[in-house]
């Protein structure tokens, strides 16, 4: 009858991999999206895997790449001073307080929300994600194809450079209906978009809206939307420059 | 499964179910103060420290705190309060106190690791716990001062600041661009004392409320938090449909679920009509509701209900209903509604007293004095503007919740969170088939209301299913009912026409409303009155008219959001008065100054509109204004703003932000206090022992601090300190009658009710002190200092009178009671300034600063009442700025949680500034006059006039988001 039907806390990764072969299961990582999403689902018979006895809740740096644990939050994310200033900044206005006390990277990573301005950033520090199985894969790829199933176990990024975001909302905490973020290094500059695709996009930031075809919604049209990307972008590649 | 938790310090194992979230596991295991705000972790009211860290206990499974530590406030409840508690208390943070344990959990945690947090830091901190109530300044300054106090800094006490007047109360003044107003916190109550009021002990003080210790604890205090035997869950089916006929309803797989003792529909409830909105007798046709219906009129009409043993089951059981729809068309415009190929949406004959049931226009109101269509034609200009506002939601952050028993002499008890007990008792009698008498309403604390709970919305569905089962019932809405079930504001087009001569005086002034009630009447007539009212008396004129049509839509339901109809008037007038200054070339300040209503002035539209209105030549004489800070306020709130600055184009033009426009909006405010010869409040007090009192007021207080309030009346009048008046307000068995909490009546009218009671008791204390004292004439008794004084000088004691009568001597029960109706309505006025930016380019308004300056006569408690302002103002930022209801095609709201739906958080706030101007209102209880709603009306006309001072577009349709604006924008260039 209820929607959640059994609750897993797997000691090991291999354990973890093992529950969740079973179809019917689902990851549990912070519990701020999937629990009201399944507590609130119609159908009977899910089952939880929670991954907070797996330590992977850490964060480390090697070969001038910084591993974000799928288990860290954003909360600590946040204060991370490893991490650099704008994921700081965007781990912090991804969620209010509480609930990025909850909510993790791998979780939000997961979620390939096209509003967040976290996987944005993420984006242009050139996120690789690591599976159980020891796959990695660039973050654009798993947004675009999802994880597959497989379990995300951490998120590298180079944490080097300049960065910055520029966004618009109906109010200064507000999700952002656009935000553009960029990241400077002596490669290049980087720019992902939010809202403005069916997933946070990196753009051209010589041609930021080519080809996108923002969906409307009652906070923005999608030609609205177009113009914000233009605007943003300028405004964000001159923030870095 | 079992789990095992370091709770509140003790080792606790317990069985959990693995769907349970720790909010449902911990208030089992008795910690109420972790309260239901949402399912999704919005509102931080369920807030709780794991491991230290602050979480939402709805979001979380019950099951992942296994082996962890949890602290919930209980943890702190010490008979000394904690520091962060005191801190609380004394800066008036609490209001419903309902998410108050969260706020003080999130404190602990920020100062444990941040013993010297910034602002920033603190905001931050709240920005995981929504607050309705407050405008966050007040809880803001007492984290601040926790961690002050926790550091070992020396604090200063937090009283309010009083201010030199800028005005002799009446004249104009130019505020001096150089003068700079105090430098104080947000947070501390700014008071410009008026010569006309006296010192006074207890009123006028910022004591702490009532009802603060057991709101810092956590204490059981709101519906849920009472335990309940044999409770049963309910749940209701609700309408995916926006207008349909419900041809059948097959409840039987759902009644044939173990656990599920009753399944209530239109086939097995008595068909009774009723009008839902919490309104005096007789309640406004039509009466066109009834508790199930074979009809539905909007997606999350009610469509049955279920009592079953769990929640879990009862939604099961929810989802076994088969019902079978016939969808109809459906309107949500209301300017559609009234077309000729509407589909009608009250087609039943059971519904009497629709003004024009083909067109659907359920009431058609008019109001007139003088000749408008003749001064219009005769006017030098004549200018008219139309105004589009829109739907939102008052948002308690506690839903609405209703338990529902029959107690042993089979009596029927609900016991509520509503504003409006007395009637609810008698708008619910007849709907179970009961006499008034056999049903009782008890309200306990309430986690705001603003209007929603000024309804009997849920309450006979509770007490339906508790006769079926003949078992205690609770019903508590989901955040998305809250949304699509509850109430809202009427969304309105307004068109004003005004007439002015060439010495910029109005002549004539004209306003057509269209309203939109929904799909039931509830509030329709009282709202869309209130919008006339306010409409029209603001500004002198002679010639004035008023017609509105209300109508049905399919669009969830409108009523009663604090404000009440005054919010769109006002929008609209003062955006329209902006719009004539400049099209006349005049300074707006200037040329509402000088038609704007002034001491002595006449209120004359008021008589003609409401529940008791006349027409002009029934009456006898208009009712006048008897007091006025309006010039007072203006130059406080000026110098706040830096007015002058509006007029700089340097300032407006930033050199060094090409995209950025700077403006500062006004709005003139004038509200109402109380419905006059309607509302009505009583008050019964007695003497105790030890020389206190009792005082029992059927006053709802939402936590808006009214027991307070209306305590401090009493002991005022009595010569005692706030704490020996112990109040009990609002159950409809022990307490005197009240019309409930709203139209900013409870302090002019229950503390009025108050003070008569409270006078009743102290002329029979005086008797019995002059007979102790052996003096003569009981008139020259002074009480104060709990004692009953001489002019010898000689005194005795309350506790020795209270001795005396009650064991001594002619034994007898020394007690009042009083009530009071007011032939008046004083108005509150207000000025209120926004200072906002606008980028050009996206459209993105920034609202950087809200300063209003408030004459409400006397604030009885300057805490409370500042506090009201930065709350008022708040909603009214929602309003004007981000909130709306947005729905699909099909009438399906899309956006029924609280982020999308935005409602501003601690950390985005712009700077509130609140400045309480004294007059004394002679018809008011030690001179007060109303502030509850009053904030509410000016904030969206000062920011949409702030947008046309910094960009030159007029902007006519509310809210300003960003895709609004840049579209004006376009269409301006």
């Amino acid at each position: 009858m209820s929607s959640i039907v059994a609750y897993h806390r797997p000691n090991s990764l291999g354990e973890a991999v093992e529950l969740l072969a079973e179809s019917g299961r689902s990851i549990l990582a912070g519990g701020t999206a999937i629990v009201p999403e399944a507590r609130s689902r119609r159908a009977d018979g899910v089952e939880l895997v929670d991954l907070q006895a797996l330590e992977l809740d850490s964060i480390s740096e090697s070969a001038g790449r910084l591993t974000l644990g799928a288990m860290v939050r954003l909360g600590d994310l946040a204060t991370d001073d490893r991490s650099g200033q704008l994921i700081n900044d965007l781990s912090r206005r991804e969620l209010p307080s509480a609930m990025r006390n909850q909510a993790t990277v791998g979780g939000t990573v997961a979620s390939a929300s096209s509003d967040s301005v976290l996987i944005a950033g993420l984006l242009v520090h050139d996120a690789e994600v690591e599976f159980h199985d020891g796959r990695t894969s660039p973050l654009s790829q798993v947004l675009a194809d999802g994880t597959g199933g497989a379990i995300i176990v951490a998120v590298s990024i180079d944490p080097t450079g300049t960065g910055s975001i520029v966004a618009t909302g109906r109010t200064p905490a507000d999700l952002p209906i656009v935000a553009a973020i960029a990241r400077s290094t002596d490669g290049g500059t980087r720019v992902a978009i939010t809202g403005a695709s069916s997933t946070v996009v990196e753009v051209d930031p010589a041609e930021p809206s080519a080809g996108l075809e923002p969906p409307s919604d009652f906070r923005g049209s999608s030609g609205y939307r177009v113009e914000l990307v233009d605007t943003l972008t300028q405004r964000v590649l001159k923030a870095v420059s | 499964m079992e789990i095992s938790v370091l709770l509140n310090g003790t080792q606790t194992t317990t069985s959990v179910e693995p769907h349970e979230t720790l909010l449902i596991v911990l208030r089992r295991l008795g910690l109420v103060s972790v309260r239901f705000g949402s399912d999704t972790g919005e509102t931080g009211s369920s807030a709780v420290l794991v491991d230290g860290r602050l979480v939402n206990t709805d979001v979380m499974l019950a099951a992942q705190v296994d082996g962890h530590e949890v602290t919930t406030v209980e943890a702190f409840n010490a008979a000394e309060l904690d520091p962060i508690q005191t801190s609380f208390m004394v800066t008036g943070a609490i209001q419903s106190g309902y998410s108050t344990p969260a706020m003080i959990l999130g404190t602990r945690a920020l100062i444990d690791r941040n013993p010297n947090p910034s602002e920033a830091d603190v905001r931050d901190m709240l920005s995981g716990i929504l607050d309705r109530e407050t405008g966050h300044v007040k809880p803001v300054e007492a984290l601040t001062r926790a961690a002050a106090v926790m550091r070992g800094d020396q604090t200063e006490p937090f009283e309010p600041v009083i201010l030199e007047p800028m005005t002799n109360g009446s004249t104009p003044v130019d505020v001096d661009p150089s003068d700079q107003p105090p430098d104080v916190s947000a947070a501390v109550p700014r008071i410009v004392p008026s010569p006309d009021v006296p010192e006074m002990s207890v009123v006028g003080k910022p004591e702490i409320k009532v009802d603060a210790v057991k709101l810092v604890k956590g204490n059981a205090a709101f519906v849920d938090d009472f335990e309940d035997r044999n409770l049963l869950t309910a749940k209701v089916l609700r309408s995916p449909h926006a207008h349909a006929n419900i041809l059948d309803i097959d409840d039987s797989k759902a009644r044939a679920l173990p656990g599920v003792h009753a399944v209530l529909h239109y086939k097995n409830t008595p068909r009774v009509k009723y009008a839902s909105g919490g309104q005096s007798y007789p309640n406004p046709h039509p009466h066109d509701q009834v508790s199930f219906d074979d009809k539905v009129r909007h997606v999350g009409d009610r469509v049955a209900a279920v009592a079953a043993e769990t929640a879990e089951i009862a939604e099961e059981a929810i989802r076994l209903i088969e019902v079978t729809y016939e969808p109809l068309p459906a309107i949500f415009d209301e300017r559609d509604a009234m077309l000729p190929n509407a589909p009608v949406i009250h087609d039943e004959p059971d519904t009497e007293e629709i003004f024009d049931r083909e067109r659907n226009i359920v009431h058609h109101i008019g109001a007139n004095r003088g000749d408008v269509d003749r001064a219009m034609a005769g006017a030098d200009h004549v200018f008219e503007h139309t105004f589009r506002v829109h739907q939102v939601q008052p948002t308690p952050i506690e839903p609405h919740i209703s338990v529902a028993w029959l107690d042993a002499d089979e009596r029927m008890v609900v016991r509520t969170a509503t504003q409006v007990p007395f009637h609810t008792r008698r708008m619910l009698a007849p709907l179970i088939g009961r006499a008034v008498k056999d049903v009782r309403i008890i309200k306990p604390r309430i986690g705001g209301g603003f209007g929603a709970k000024q309804e009997m919305l849920i309450e006979d569905i509770a007490a339906h299913l508790a006769i079926a089962t003949r078992r205690p019932v609770k019903l508590e809405l989901t955040r998305e009912e809250e949304f699509v079930s509850s109430r809202t504001r009427h969304p309105q087009t307004l068109t004003f026409k005004t007439g002015v001569d060439s010495d910029g005086m109005l002549v004539a002034q004209d306003l057509y409303v269209i309203g939109n009630t929904g799909p039931y009447g509830s509030h329709a007539y009282t709202v869309q009155t209130v919008t006339g009212l306010r409409g029209l008396s603001s500004y002198n004129c002679p010639n004035k008219r008023f017609n509105c049509d209300v109508v049905y839509t399919n669009i969830p339901v409108a009523g009663a959001y604090r404000g009440y109809g005054a919010p769109q008037a006002e929008f609209a007038l003062e955006a329209h008065m902006e719009d004539i200054a400049h099209q006349l070339g005049l300074d707006p300040i200037d040329f509402k100054r000088r038609n704007w209503v002034k001491l002595g002035d006449e209120l004359d539209i008021a008589p003609h509109l409401g529940e008791r209105a006349v027409a002009e030549d029934e009456l006898d004489e208009y009712p006048r204004v008897t007091s006025c800070g309006v010039e007072e306020c203006m130059a406080q709130a000026s110098r706040a703003i830096h007015w002058h600055r509006h007029a700089d184009p340097e300032w407006r033009q930033p050199a060094d932000r090409p995209n950025i426009r700077r403006g500062i909006g006004f709005a003139f405010c004038m509200h109402g206090t109380a419905i006059p010869f309607l509302d009505m409040g009583g008050c019964s007090m007695k003497l105790n022992d030890d020389g206190s009192f009792n005082m029992l007021i059927g006053a709802t207080d939402l936590g808006t601090g009214a027991d307070t309030v209306i305590g401090q009346i009493a002991a005022e009048v009595l010569g005692v300190k706030l704490d020996d008046i112990k109040v009990y307000s609002s159950d409809t068995d022990i307490t005197p009658f009240d019309t409930g909490a709203y139209a900013s009546s409870t302090t002019y009218i229950s503390g009025t009710a108050a003070k008569v009671a409270a006078e009743a008791i102290r002329a029979r204390i005086k008797e019995r002190a002059a007979k102790m004292l052996g003096i003569d004439e009981p008139c020259t008794i002074e009480l104060r200092d709990n004692k009953a004084w001489a002019a010898d000088g000689r005194s005795v004691s309350l506790e020795d009178i209270a001795l005396d009568s009650l064991h001594l001597e002619d034994q007898e029960q020394i007690m009042g009671t009083g009530s009071y109706v007011s032939p008046d309505c004083p108005p509150p006025f207000a000025a209120q300034f926004a200072e906002i930016e606008v980028d050009i380019e996206t459209g993105q308004v920034t609202v950087v600063k809200l300063v209003m300056a408030v004459d409400c006569g006397v604030a009885i408690n300057p805490m409370t009442a500042s506090g009201q302002v930065e709350g008022g103002m708040t909603q009214a930022l929602g309003y004007a700025h981000c909130e709306e209801y947005a729905f699909d095609d099909e009438g399906r709201m899309v956006n029924a949680e609280l982020g999308p739906y935005k409602i501003y958080r601690a950390d985005e706030m712009p700077d509130l500034e609140v400045y309480l101007v004294q007059t004394m209102e002679d018809s008011g209880p030690f001179g007060a006059k109303a502030v509850a709603e009053i904030p509410k009306d000016g904030v969206a006309p000062a920011i949409r006039n702030a947008i046309l001072n910094a960009t030159g577009v007029a902007i006519n349709d509310l809210p300003f988001t960003p895709e609004r604006v840049w579209q004006a924008l376009r269409a301006d260039s």
